[in-house]
């Protein structure tokens, strides 16, 4: 299959987005609203002796005060946050318990915001506090037995055995989304439906997930979420409150909207874990790698199945004979953690790929050059070829557009004019290149118009350019009269967009059933005058339009993996497939510069070369690398989640006190994506880009700091007070 | 919604008036910065509002005569781009434009700005009884002593609170002998502003010497060639829109390589705008160098007494203050 590289195209939705025209859920208008708002816990963990709403039903404006006894009937399902597999989670508000600090123990439902909010403060609890362990180096911290995740050969022999050994522990601290678009749940009634409205990466868990926590046929349930602002795992699943107000909702006959304040996300929300990273390498003289042991403790709620899966895709990274990868989870009494940007691979590309930068230095080899010398076509775990694995290729034209030629190797051996302190660092990353079954129903006009239903979630990734890039390529519509329905149960089944596995699952679909429209035409008139613009051909034959449905199932998915899909399941595939192993590959190089008096600490310059299969949009590609380098440099030198463990609280819960990158911190992203089609993948030649964008580059940095400072700091992110 | 009654003043007369006849649950708003997230925070609660924004003439600046002077009114982002400031007080002009963001300072008053109350989180982030704060709620303990201090106060603490002053520009015009004009119901009257800021001690809820129903009509500086040589060099943890970890005003008057007189005050490190008079008297008399300049930064420190995670203010503090002399240094008179 040959492919003609896409043109640069604008966002299909940009138009829309600068107009404020594409809705975002809590932005939609309903008749008849109402507004809710949440009373959350004081406590961390005990019990609710008494609610006295009173003084809060009294509040002009409130319509209702709910507590537990409301909401007891809710059923607690895998579905439920905080499950997984056959596991149930945990809803708050099903019963007088507390579980952690700031989960709903009232809502408050009123005419107005003015009122909720008013009446949602004059509630009065007392509750009867338990002990509670609010950080996993507490007393009472549950540590989980350790299990192993990934092994090859025999790993502590070989670390036994090598000429020369590194033994290194990094932590990572908690980190929050803090997405723009505040989380925010809105039930209304339509044709006799509930429709639920809310940001989310998965409407279909809404239909059938939450048809399942209420007792309802899912029949009866819609969920709409054509545009997200910022999803990012946060959005991956219900809230803690979506089935409290849709249940609301239900008894008060009325619709009712819930945007939650973001100084409760920080506690109602999921975000990254604190977690820490033992890693021990044995490698030969020459730098061969030939042993690693890699230990992850995570810290984790004590009700969440939220896994610790670090060594899944470092495992890969290179030419390993004998790797083993452990994960083992401490449980405290905190709300749950779950998936954040980059969720394992973000924490544990930092940790390995810092120790590699430390196992270079040890050796006395270009750390550029030890990756190079690593660099394996197969995969270590599997022994499975790549489906493509150009990562040698981001590493090499990387150092060439970096300027990585004019590294001195000792640190602290290079110095701007101005006296500062010039660090150069390298570090790589990887993503599963994974795909789930997606539905695509198709109608082309002969008035120039068409429509596309799809499988997938719009969450600002670019996705609706994605598959809108592949109806261009094959049929020739006119962008500005395509209208795509993403993100809603009515349009086409919907699964869960995670895991960088939309595009590669949406645009094959689109693909397909661009491909089975044209192949419809050759039916039509023959295959000489089938050609050109899809519509004009319709038009020259009298035909108003032309409609066709494709189901898509990923590489090797059996055809039963659709009905996991009409019933709202994830079924994702990947990256272990029965012949091939599939990710995405990216090389970062960064530049920081540190003030030798007070330390601040600047990173002028990154550039990322990312292996991501074929581009399907440019600008939406580009732009995602640009923004998980963005993400990347606020773990490294910004964000922390500050839990105060007497409270079991994060104390740094709003967006000043949550240090954020600004814009003056951000310097040059200099990105290059290969746009090789991957075709042993899929027929749209797609890998995932989001989530690898940001694999690897928090290591490139703080290797930087390294290099410019010669102090190896082994937490984040790093501060001046690490470096004074 | 809370019920509170709003009045738009259009004289100070009126405005005091008004806040006597309102009583104790008054406050006065200008740009709202402040008090609207405060309010929101739950920690203030007026339940009158006297609007001081549109006072006539409350947004003069006038820099002729032989004090600069700013009306109370005069938003920070004005003040900040004022062309004489600009050249002749960089100190002043860079205190405002290295605080909040631009349309904070579009917004905010430079009168209120005195008035800014502390970022300590156990203050903002406890209003419905999480974290004890003496300063929030008297006598209720401090979250903060052996909390996460990292951002606390490493001078003027006391056992009581540890809560550092926020601003910016109240530093600048402490380097400078800056006076505050206040106006009340026993009629107008200046405090230094080395007198308007109170060490908490034990009463850290009162933070102003300013009398109930009492407004800030303005600030005077008076005219010194040192302003010419001065800087407000910040220390945080981004590039913009955050508090300063530590930050220097400093303003040097110079005979020849000798420093003259040396106008230093800190902000970040302490529980009030801070002048550092020992800093003062190791630089006057002296030519510069970094190191005397790193000596006479440490000497602000002689008295600090840091907790668990905020030591680092300590060096920090010093080397922002050397940083700073050596760039006021470079500055033409």
């Amino acid at each position: 299959m040959a492919f003609e590289p896409n043109p640069d195209r604008p966002r299909i939705d940009a138009r829309d987005k600068v107009l404020g025209k594409a809705l975002f859920a809590a932005d939609r208008e309903v008749p008849g609203l109402l507004h809710a708002m949440t009373v959350p816990a004081a406590i961390a963990k005990g019990a609710i002796e008494a609610i006295d709403a009173a003084a809060a039903a009294r509040v002009p404006g409130v319509v209702r005060v709910f507590t537990w006894r409301d909401f007891a009937d809710i059923r607690e399902t895998p579905a439920t946050r905080g499950g997984g597999g056959e596991v149930p989670g945990y809803q708050p508000m099903k019963r007088p318990a507390i579980r952690h600090r700031g989960e709903p123990v009232a809502l408050v439902v009123a005419e107005t915001l003015e009122a909720a909010i008013e009446g949602a403060e004059a509630v009065r609890i007392r509750y009867r506090a338990s002990d509670f362990t609010g950080w996993h180096d507490r007393p009472g911290a549950e540590r989980e037995p350790v299990q192993t995740d990934r092994s090859a050969g025999d790993a502590p022999r070989a670390l036994a055995a090598a000429a020369r050994s590194i033994d290194v522990t990094y932590d990572h601290p908690q980190q929050h989304h803090n997405p723009i678009e505040m989380i925010s749940t809105t039930a209304a009634f339509v044709d006799g439906k509930i429709v639920v409205m809310e940001g989310t990466q998965n409407a279909a868990a809404f239909k059938f997930g939450l048809a399942g926590m209420l007792g309802q046929d899912p029949a009866m349930l819609e969920a709409s979420s054509p545009y997200v602002g910022g999803g990012f795992g946060q959005k991956n699943q219900l809230q803690e409150q979506t089935a409290l107000v849709v249940r609301a909702a239900m008894l008060l006959k009325r619709p009712v909207k819930l945007v939650m304040p973001r100084s409760q996300l920080f506690h109602t929300a999921t975000y990254r874990p604190f977690s820490r990273h033992r890693m021990r390498i044995g490698a030969s003289e020459a730098g061969k790698l030939e042993a690693v042991l890699y230990d992850v403790e995570q810290q984790n709620s004590r009700f969440d199945q939220y896994a610790s899966a670090h060594g899944e895709h470092v495992s890969r990274m290179y030419a390993t004979p004998n790797w083993r990868s452990t994960n083992h989870r401490v449980r405290i009494d905190v709300q749950s953690p779950a998936q954040q940007r980059a969720p394992h691979e973000h924490p544990s590309s930092y940790a390995t790929e810092c120790a590699y930068d430390e196992l270079a230095y040890a050796l006395g080899i270009d750390p550029l050059e030890l990756r190079l010398r690593n660099d394996g076509a197969i995969d270590p775990i599997s022994g499975k070829p790549f489906t493509s694995r150009r990562l040698a290729e981001c590493l090499t034209r990387g150092a060439k557009r970096f300027g990585w030629d004019r590294r001195t190797h000792e640190p602290r051996s290079m110095r701007s004019k101005d006296g500062q302190l010039i660090g150069l660092g390298v570090a790589a990353g990887a993503y599963k290149a994974s795909m789930a079954p997606a539905v695509a129903r198709l109608r082309v006009a002969a008035d120039g118009s068409s429509y596309l239903a799809v499988t997938g979630q719009e969450i600002g990734q670019g996705m609706r350019s994605a598959v809108a890039a592949e109806l261009i390529d094959v049929l020739a519509i006119d962008p500005d009269r395509l209208e795509i329905a993403m993100g809603e149960t009515a349009a086409a089944p919907q699964h869960l967009t995670a895991g960088s596995w939309g595009a590669a699952s949406a645009a094959p679909a689109a693909r397909a059933a661009a491909l089975q429209l044209r192949e419809r035409l050759v039916e039509l008139v023959g295959a000489e005058r089938a050609n050109g613009p899809a519509h004009e051909v319709l038009a020259r034959a009298r035909r108003p339009f032309l409609e066709v449905e494709v189901s898509h199932r990923g590489l090797d998915q059996p055809e039963a993996v659709m009905d996991r899909l009409n019933r709202g399941l994830p079924a994702p595939a990947g990256p272990d497939y029965e012949r091939f192993t599939a990710f995405s590959w990216i090389a970062h190089f960064a530049e920081v510069h540190v003030e030798p008096t007070t330390c601040r600490i600047r990173v002028p310059r990154v550039v990322s070369v990312c292996d991501c299969g074929r581009v399907l949009n440019h600008r939406t590609a580009i732009s995602q690398v640009r923004g998980g380098v963005v993400w990347a440099f606020g773990a490294a030198l910004r964000e922390i989640g500050e839990v105060d463990p007497r409270f079991g609280r994060v104390l740094n819960n709003d967006l000043a006190d949550y240090v954020l990158p600004v814009n003056a911190d951000i310097g040059d992203i200099d990105v290059e994506l290969l746009d090789e089609p991957d075709i042993n993948l899929n027929i749209s030649g797609a890998k995932g880009v989001g989530e690898v964008a940001m694999v690897g580059a928090t290591a490139a940095i703080v290797n930087a700091v390294h290099h410019a400072t010669g102090k190896r700091i082994r937490h984040l992110p790093i501060r001046i007070e690490d470096l004074l | 919604m809370r019920q509170l009654t709003y009045v738009r003043a259009e004289t100070i007369d009126e405005a005091i008036a008004a806040h006597g006849r309102a009583g104790a649950q008054a406050r006065y708003i200008a740009g709202g910065t402040t008090l609207y997230d405060l309010m929101k925070l739950g920690i203030e609660q007026p339940a009158h509002l006297i609007d001081i924004a549109d006072i006539q003439g409350s947004e003069r600046i006038d820099t002729n005569g032989d004090r600069l002077f700013f009306g109370a009114g005069a938003r920070m982002a004005d003040v900040a781009e004022d062309r004489v400031v600009r050249r002749d007080y960089p100190v002043l002009a860079e205190s405002l434009a290295k605080a909040a963001s631009q349309q904070l300072r579009n917004m905010a008053s430079v009168g209120g700005n005195l008035l800014q109350r502390t970022r300590c989180p156990y203050f903002r982030n406890g209003a419905g009884g999480v974290y004890p704060c003496n300063k929030r709620e008297p006598g209720t303990g401090c979250a903060a002593i052996g909390g996460l201090d990292r951002g606390q106060a490493v001078l003027g603490i006391s056992e009581s609170c540890t809560a550092v002053s926020p601003g910016d520009w109240p530093v600048a015009l402490t380097a400078l002998d800056a006076e505050i004009l206040l106006s009340g119901p026993a009629g107008p009257r200046s405090v230094p502003v080395a007198d308007f800021y109170l060490l908490p001690g034990g009463t850290p809820h009162l933070e102003f010497a300013i009398r109930p129903g009492e407004i800030v009509t303005g600030i005077a500086v008076p005219k010194t060639d040192a302003g010419r040589r001065s800087t407000y060099h910040k220390i945080r943890d981004r590039e913009t829109y955050a508090f300063a970890l530590a930050s220097a005003a400093i303003a040097l008057s110079m005979d020849g390589d000798r420093v003259r007189r040396a106008h230093v005050a800190l902000g970040g490190v302490a529980t009030r705008p801070w002048r550092a008079r020992e800093t003062e008297a190791l630089l006057e008399g002296q030519r510069l160098t970094r190191e005397r300049a790193l000596a006479a930064g440490r000497a602000a420190f002689a008295g600090a007494r840091p907790g668990t995670h905020n030591g680092f203010k300590v060096e920090l503090g010093a080397r922002t203050i050397a940083d700073a002399v050596m760039i006021a240094a470079e500055r033409n008179a």
